[in-house]
């Protein structure tokens, strides 16, 4: 009796301030949703409003008309589909080599990465451009996906995954079965870090997704565009923005990186524990 | 659900041959800058009435394929950026006012509109207006889209409940000086409590120096923000502060609107385009406005400009589609549909202009901002102009907002003022 | 970099024999692997770094001719109080998120860890922030903490505490940004930091119980010295990404058209450095000083980076 007593009050210890977390996480979402569902004169008013109102159709109305909603959505998908492939692949590559590898100046190419990383990314939009427009990739994707196909970021969090996440056991073993380098990253590394790559791949996913900066530069074209550039357009003049659109917009700019979450997230959820992050 | 390794290989796959598809398709798909019978013309959301310029694409269309572009954020980084990077320069840029004092330097990316025959249009626009899109050596670079009027828009009822004029004529007359104005804050706020007149001291600061002809910089580039027309500006806007008469919420955020929507703001000096943010902001508050003449006189407050860059192949079409978008017809329909005030004085007599508007009780505005936009005067905006008027503004807003010591606030600007002029070369 | 590698090679596969010329031809397919990173670096980045060096050493307004300054731009970007405030509200905005951001992630991590029913539930709420778009979670709380009109103020009120300018004081700006920031990575470091408790072999916590030891003892002798190695990472990508944060402040704070909208609120107690690089860039025109200020921030970053590196490294895997 008394361990069962014990038990559950310790059980309430835990859910109460989980609970409690993820009302503090959730609540913004809702107030999104609250935004997203009055017109813009009932958002400001006092007391503010707590329940969802009835604007959200009218908002997605203007939404649809103002942008090109599901044009600029397909080309955002494109981008980062694309890129969250090729981060995964050379990310990954790269990772192994420097986890489970010697080899002459790896440590000088690491420092050099970590360097790179360090980099403010807005250091210069300028002479980007003319990199591309030189190349001749202004106003296409490849001018977004080609630059992002590799990142120290991703490079680093897979290295410190794999370090102990992949055993040395299991790359001798397959040496001496006669595996070669890509037949180990292929059989023996990329099987064990799954949840470290899913992880990987949500961030790189959401940060083309989200990524505005440089797609607002690149892309000349405006029936071509990614949807955050798109949904920057939904902007006033004067600096007077419809709340209620924007939030709209946002919300559904969301639908996707949710999917692609529940995807990924089963993967991180259910297997991240296989490895861990080693220095 | 499982990713296989094989599965997703496939699918990047396929996704990466979708885009270098979509890729090459796009590409040709966007013509790049002007190819012969193209015709990029860039501008931003609401620079231009959507209306005339699908108008000018239909009625040039045998000619060119005039390719209106819309352009979302940062627009004069994305313009900066193309001109340095001699890729997808459009034929035909729209220029913010503001900026113009960075363009104008190099006139030379664009092309001299008197080259082109500008000047017999001259006398149909305003001549302040008209004199800022010219460089110092004489260049036209931009030909006048619209102007910002400042004029005062104020809620009737409240200013009748606090005992005020509140018929635009009357508050345009009895409120005619900074002093009048003053006490008719003092006067608002003991009668309706927790009224103010402003929602910040920058909106005294600002408008008192965009009334004079000077700024912050003069022509020889020597720093004049220290002179006269800065410390009155500065007097004032104190002056404002000590009595009581702003708010201490910031402009454009919610709170703001929401204090306009409840009366406690019933006032603001604000250009014409400011009527389609309010109409936009506070829907609510349709039929309480007017709008009357602003205290001394009018200020100028943005206005924009089309522009042929140098990347242009046809700069004999480009200015005559330029010049049949900016002429008086299509500046009024400008005005209805994207709040954009005539530079054409011919167009404030146009039946577009003359309608009563519902949203300010049934007022012809044009009757304030007409009369007004002809009165504003030439100023010369410098390219240091920001870089040395930033420092005075902030110092200002940290008076109003944070309440720091003015002697303190004016004494901190000035000095980091000659830093700055040292800096980039302007004589203190 | 000495700092990067300092614990021994975890496998030493195929000790290089023999010498360099021989090497290459034993190691070309690791140069190959890690080579794409590097050849985007080269044909995509490494111009665009020069370039901006270049232009730290003259004066250009983006549009007209470049001139010549030398190291000017340097001084005066040494002297510049301005650059200096941004660099202390940009490390005092990222204290205010970090701390307890790393905090609240291990408590978190060390409850999910343990609590066994609606794991999934808890795990995909608290990771749903970190995936969602700055500017829209920006406009979001700058409603939540609105003086009059925000949710946060009308709890205050609510127990009889008085409203506070959240966006309009200085203190309330930095609050309010590390707010946000808390809000977005605290579940991502969660979930980063469970990875790494969950490698902590189940043997270790049991050894612990028989000796007696309690749950905060157990926490600090057994699960914080495993997980350094999680808690490096955590910090260093923190650091490289918190102290380059400009979204945030951006968005919540930009308000009228007159202002610019890189300003960082009244009295620029928002602005953070990258805020401060755009002001200068784009407000001013000036792409030379911009250039400098963007090193000095790459400086700061590298330097509070290695300081983390050490503090986390020190006491030695």
């Amino acid at each position: 009796m008394a361990s069962i007593k014990g038990s559950r009050r310790r059980g309430l210890a835990l859910h109460v301030p989980l609970v409690v977390g993820t009302l503090i996480s959730a609540f913004p979402f809702y107030w999104a949703v609250i935004m997203s569902t009055h017109s813009s004169s009932e958002i400001f008013s006092y007391p503010p409003k707590l329940l969802p109102g009835t604007h959200f159709l009218e908002n997605v109305r203007n939404l649809f008309h103002a942008i090109d909603f599901f044009g600029s959505m397909w080309n955002s998908l494109l981008v980062a589909v694309s890129v969250t492939f090729l981060v995964l692949l050379f990310d990954s590559l790269a990772a192994f080599v420097f986890a489970k590898f010697e080899f002459p100046g790896k440590g000088v190419l690491f420092g050099l990465l970590m360097v790179i990383f360090m980099v403010p990314a807005q250091l210069s939009v300028i002479p980007q451009f003319v990199v591309m427009a030189k190349i001749g990739w202004i106003g296409s994707m490849t001018a977004l996906i080609v630059p992002a196909a590799a990142n120290a970021f991703g490079i680093f969090w897979m290295r410190q995954y794999m370090k102990t996440a992949i055993h040395d056991e299991l790359l001798d073993a397959s040496r001496l079965d006669g595996a070669n380098f890509l037949r180990q990253y292929w059989h023996v590394a990329l099987p064990v870090v799954r949840p470290g790559l899913a992880f990987l791949g949500i961030f790189t996913f959401m940060g083309q997704w989200n990524d505005f900066a440089w797609p607002l530069i690149s892309l000349t074209n405006p029936d071509n565009v990614t949807l955050q550039v798109a949904l920057s357009q939904l902007n006033g003049t004067h600096g007077t923005t419809d709340y209620g659109i924007v939030m709209t917009g946002a919300l559904l700019a969301l639908v996707p990186l949710l999917i692609v979450f529940a995807i990924g997230a089963k993967q991180i959820i259910g297997d991240l524990s296989k490895g861990a992050v080693r220095g | 659900m499982r990713l296989s390794r094989r599965g997703l290989l496939r699918a990047g796959l396929a996704g990466s041959a979708a885009t270098a598809l979509g890729g090459l398709a796009s590409g040709c798909a966007v013509p790049t800058g002007s190819t012969g019978r193209d015709m990029v013309l860039w501008y931003w959301s609401g620079g231009l009435s959507d209306t005339v310029v699908k108008n000018a694409k239909a009625r040039y269309g045998g000619s060119v394929d005039l390719r209106p572009i819309q352009i979302g954020g940062q627009y004069r980084s994305k313009l900066i950026t193309t001109i340095t990077g001699q890729a997808h320069v459009p034929d035909i840029a729209g220029l913010k006012g503001e900026d113009m004092a960075a363009y104008l330097p190099n006139a030379d990316q664009f092309i001299d509109l008197r080259t082109l025959g500008a000047e017999k249009y001259r006398s149909q626009y305003l001549p302040w207006k008209w004199d800022q899109g010219v460089a110092d050596d004489g260049t036209m670079v931009g030909f006048p889209i619209d102007c910002g009027p400042v004029a005062h828009f104020y809620q009737y009822d409240v200013f009748r409940k606090a005992g005020l004029p509140y018929e635009p004529d009357d508050v345009s007359e009895g409120l005619g000086t900074w002093e009048a104005f003053f006490a008719a804050g003092e006067q608002l706020g003991r009668r309706v409590p927790g009224a103010k007149l402003l929602t910040d001291v920058n909106g005294v600061f600002e408008n008192v120096v965009q009334q004079g002809a000077q700024r912050y910089v003069d022509k020889d580039r020597h720093f004049i923000g220290d002179q006269e027309h800065v410390r009155r500006a500065w007097a004032l806007a104190v002056e404002a502060k000590k009595r009581g008469l702003v708010s201490d919420l910031v402009s454009g955020t919610p709170d703001q609107l929401s204090a306009i929507q409840d009366g406690k703001l019933p006032s603001q000096l604000n250009a014409s385009w400011a009527s389609f943010d309010i109409k936009n902001g506070v829907p609510k508050t349709k039929g309480r406005w007017r709008v009357a003449q602003m205290p001394v006189r009018p200020a100028n407050n943005g206005g924009s400009f089309l522009s042929i860059t140098k990347a242009c192949r046809e700069p004999e079409k480009a200015f005559e589609i330029i010049t049949w978008i900016l002429d008086a017809a299509n500046q009024a329909q400008g005005y209805v549909d994207a709040g954009l005030f005539p530079s054409t004085p011919a167009s404030y007599g146009l039946k577009q202009m003359r309608e009563p508007d519902p949203f300010f009780g049934g007022q012809v505005t044009t009757d304030v901002f007409g009369p007004a936009a002809q009165k504003i005067v030439v100023a010369y905006n410098s390219p240091f102009d920001v870089a040395l008027g930033t420092p005075i503004k902030d110092e200002i807003k940290n008076v109003g907002v944070l309440g720091k010591d003015p002697k303190k606030a004016w004494s901190d600007a000035m000095s980091k003022c000659r830093r700055i002029a040292k800096h980039l070369g302007v004589s203190y | 970099m000495a700092v990067v590698e300092q614990s021994p090679p975890v496998v030493a596969h195929r000790p290089a024999p023999t010498g360099p010329r021989k090497g290459w031809r034993k190691y070309w397919h690791l140069y190959a692997a890690i080579s794409p990173f590097y050849l985007i670096f080269l044909a995509f980045g490494l111009f665009p770094v020069g370039f901006s060096l270049y232009l730290s050493f003259h004066r250009w307004d983006g549009l007209g001719s470049m001139e010549w300054a030398g190291l000017s731009q340097y001084q005066y970007l040494l002297g510049d109080s301005d650059f200096w405030a941004s660099i202390g509200n940009t490390v005092i905005i990222w204290a205010l998120a970090t701390f307890p951001m790393i905090l609240l992630a291990m408590v978190t991590a060390v409850m999910l860890n343990s609590a066994v029913r609606f794991k999934s539930v808890y795990r995909i709420a608290y990771f749903l922030p970190s995936v969602t778009s700055v500017v829209a979670v920006a406009i979001v709380f700058g409603s939540i903490f609105s003086t009059n009109s925000g949710v946060v103020n009308a709890v205050l009120h609510g127990l009889g505490i008085d409203q506070v300018a959240w966006l309009n004081t200085p203190w309330g700006i930095k609050v309010t940004i590390a707010a946000l920031m808390t809000w977005q990575w605290t579940g991502y470091n969660a979930i980063i930091f469970l990875a790494g408790l969950q490698t902590v072999p189940g043997e270790l916590y049991e050894a612990a119980r028989m000796d007696g030891a309690g749950p905060v003892q157990t926490f600090f002798k057994i699960t914080l010295p495993l997980l350094r190695p999680t808690l490096l990472f955590v910090l260093v990508v923190s650091t490289v990404t918190g102290l380059q944060s400009f979204s945030e402040p951006q968005v919540l704070l930009q308000t009228s058209s007159n202002d610019s909208t890189f300003a960082g609120g009244p009295g620029h107690s928002g602005q953070t450095m990258v805020l401060y690089f755009f002001q200068q860039t784009f407000d001013n025109n000036d792409f030379g000083y911009g250039a400098a200020v963007a090193w000095g921030i790459f400086l700061v970053v590298v330097l509070f980076s290695i300081i983390n590196w050490r503090l986390v490294q020190r006491r030695g895997d």
